[in-house]
């Protein structure tokens, strides 16, 4: 029982001291996390609001495969991209693998069928007058499509804020693609992985204390907008 | 400022194989009131959803006529900015009246001193001014009426479009709206279009009553509809609805509906003998005044609307429950 009240002790020593380490870590994990989603959501607001508004041929059949690619295994994702980024990848001279931008790639391809499936069934959701009274004031198709994304804020927000709530705690692609390298590639799920298996109990918990800081913050964020919408 | 002139040709709109609007010619001259007046179904909607390009006719189409348009594609885009519909049921977008009111001018890159002025100018002349900060999601039945109207007017436009603009809403708004149609109309010079149910409304507020049924224009209001069929076919044909038989003049045993103008039904205590052919015994089950008229809803196996004037209605001293007789002549059944 000692070892845990030390490592809670060595913890908050961390986070209240602004230990360089454990902040880096942090950091690191929230740029690569806010990068992969917008860059996600630059590509999965337009794409779920083409799919959700436009009829074509094998639409339902495009909504199922969005919607069960929202549950990826993580480790998955992260040995397809290892295959393409690898040395011997087709994608290897790039030199890619282990640095932020591979642990960027993989939480790209998880966060992004969210943002496309959640903004799909945001779109879907809208009123249809939402349409014809911006088309009765004047609005060409590109004022129509910014009115119905805007009128669906709360609920796109929402898709922004579960695809980052996937890739903030990912560990599985994030080890496999940046490595866990000190002061580059150590996100906060990696560092907590490791340091607990080295026997560094109280940075792990610290860490992990900040890593649910943010998760909850995700969560009560989430409920707020909920609580916006209606 | 410029007319904008009208021209129905040959529009069919036909939805599900159904023909729902059918009107081979029309023309609505500029700065004029207009009312599609008409029961569920006659094709008001349609026709007002056709004008405001929301959906394209089946065949035929609107001519568009003014020194500065021509029926080109490319006026098409100047065209839809110069006519607005308000739609019955409105849809007012999730943030503040203002904005609501001010999309229109913004898209059109309207500076922000400008729109501020259109959007106080058009919210006085629905009674609302001052409601600039509330957020719409907030607002009553009949203010989301006013404010959604008030977003067409801000947008001057040329034409303006109402499909049902006093359908579910209160008293108070219902006049407030009457009085915008006539003073956008005289102030702006604006055309409106406006489709209605209440005939009294249509007749107090436009230059121009058009009676739609089933997708056609026709000559008359029609009210009092009936379904039924033929079951005599003859010089003298009689209709039957299943409640009642009434004799008409049918020029095709396939009839399916008919309809009497409340105005053609004599009302009397006792029955009458004279040449008209329908006389039924009834009870007064409704009475609504309407400027100088009585409106009263007699049942008779069908309930019939039947109109008529005060001084009538007072010398009759007719209540609900009165038993009275309507008689009408069988030509002034109208036959579809």
């Amino acid at each position: 029982m000692n070892y845990i009240q030390e490592g809670f002790i060595t913890a908050i020593k961390l986070i209240i001291s602004f230990d360089r380490d454990v902040y880096e870590v942090v950091f690191l994990s929230l740029k690569v996390s806010i990068i992969a989603t917008i860059l996600s959501s630059l590509v999965g607001i337009p794409l779920g609001f083409l799919i959700a508004t436009k009829e074509f041929k094998g639409k339902k059949i495009t909504i199922t495969v969005f919607n069960t690619l929202m549950a990826l295994p993580t480790v998955v994702v992260g040995l397809f991209v290892y295959s393409l980024i690898s040395r011997k990848g087709p994608l290897g001279v790039l030199g890619l693998l282990f640095t932020p931008k591979a642990i960027i790639i993989g939480e790209f391809i998880l966060a992004t069928p969210i943002i496309i499936a959640l903004s799909i069934s945001a779109i879907q959701g809208m009123d249809p007058r939402v349409r014809t009274t911006a088309m009765t004031l004047g609005a060409n198709t590109l004022q129509v499509a910014l009115v119905i994304v805007s009128e669906a804020r709360f609920a796109i927000f929402a898709a922004l804020i579960a695809g980052y709530g996937r890739v903030i705690a990912e560990l599985g692609s994030a080890l496999m693609l940046g490595g866990n390298i000190k002061g580059y590639t150590r996100t906060m799920a990696t560092a907590i992985g490791l340091e607990t298996s080295k026997g560094e109990f109280g940075f792990a918990l610290a860490l992990g204390f900040i890593l649910l800081i943010v998760a909850f913050s995700i969560n009560i964020s989430l409920q707020y907008i909920q609580q916006k919408r209606k | 400022m410029e007319e904008l002139k009208l021209e129905i040709k040959e529009l069919v709109k036909i939805f599900n194989s159904k023909k729902v609007l059918d009107i081979p010619s029309y023309r609505f001259e500029g700065k004029k009131v207009y009312s599609l007046y008409g029961p569920n179904g006659a094709g008001k909607t349609t026709l007002l959803n056709i004008l405001a390009f929301l959906i394209e006719p089946t065949s035929g189409g609107v001519l568009f006529t003014g020194a500065e348009f021509r029926n080109s594609v490319e006026d098409k885009r100047n065209l839809i900015k110069e006519i607005t519909l308000v739609q019955q049921n409105p849809y007012l977008f999730n943030t503040t009246v203002e904005k609501n009111i001010s999309y229109g001018l913004r898209i059109r890159g309207m500076a922000k001193e400008g729109m501020r002025k259109r959007v106080g100018e058009a919210l006085s002349m629905v009674g609302l001014a001052g409601f600039e900060k509330r957020k719409a999601k907030e607002l009553s039945g009949g203010e989301v009426q006013r404010v959604a109207i008030a977003r067409g007017l801000a947008l001057k436009p040329k034409v303006l479009l109402l499909d049902e603009p006093t359908a579910n809403i209160d008293e108070a708004s219902k006049g407030i709206l009457e009085k915008v149609i006539a003073e956008v109309n005289k102030k702006y010079e604006t055309t409106v279009i406006f489709s209605t149910h209440n005939l009294s409304l249509a007749y107090r507020v436009s230059h121009e009553v058009i009676p739609l049924f089933e997708g056609r224009i026709v000559a008359s209001p029609v009210e009092n509809i009936m379904q039924g069929k033929i079951i005599k076919f003859n010089e003298v044909s009689v209709f039957d609805t299943g409640r009642v038989k009434l004799d008409v003049v049918a020029e095709s045993p396939e009839a399916t509906r008919i309809s009497i103008n409340p105005e053609e039904i004599l009302v009397s205590r006792e029955k009458i003998s004279s040449s008209a052919r329908n006389s039924f015994k009834g009870r007064v089950i409704q009475i609504s005044e309407e400027d100088r008229f009585v409106n009263l809803v007699v049942d008779i196996g069908e309930k019939l609307k039947v109109k008529l004037t005060k001084k009538s209605f007072n010398e009759m001293a007719l209540t609900v429950g009165s038993e009275i007789y309507l008689t009408f002549k069988s030509s002034t059944i109208q036959i579809f």
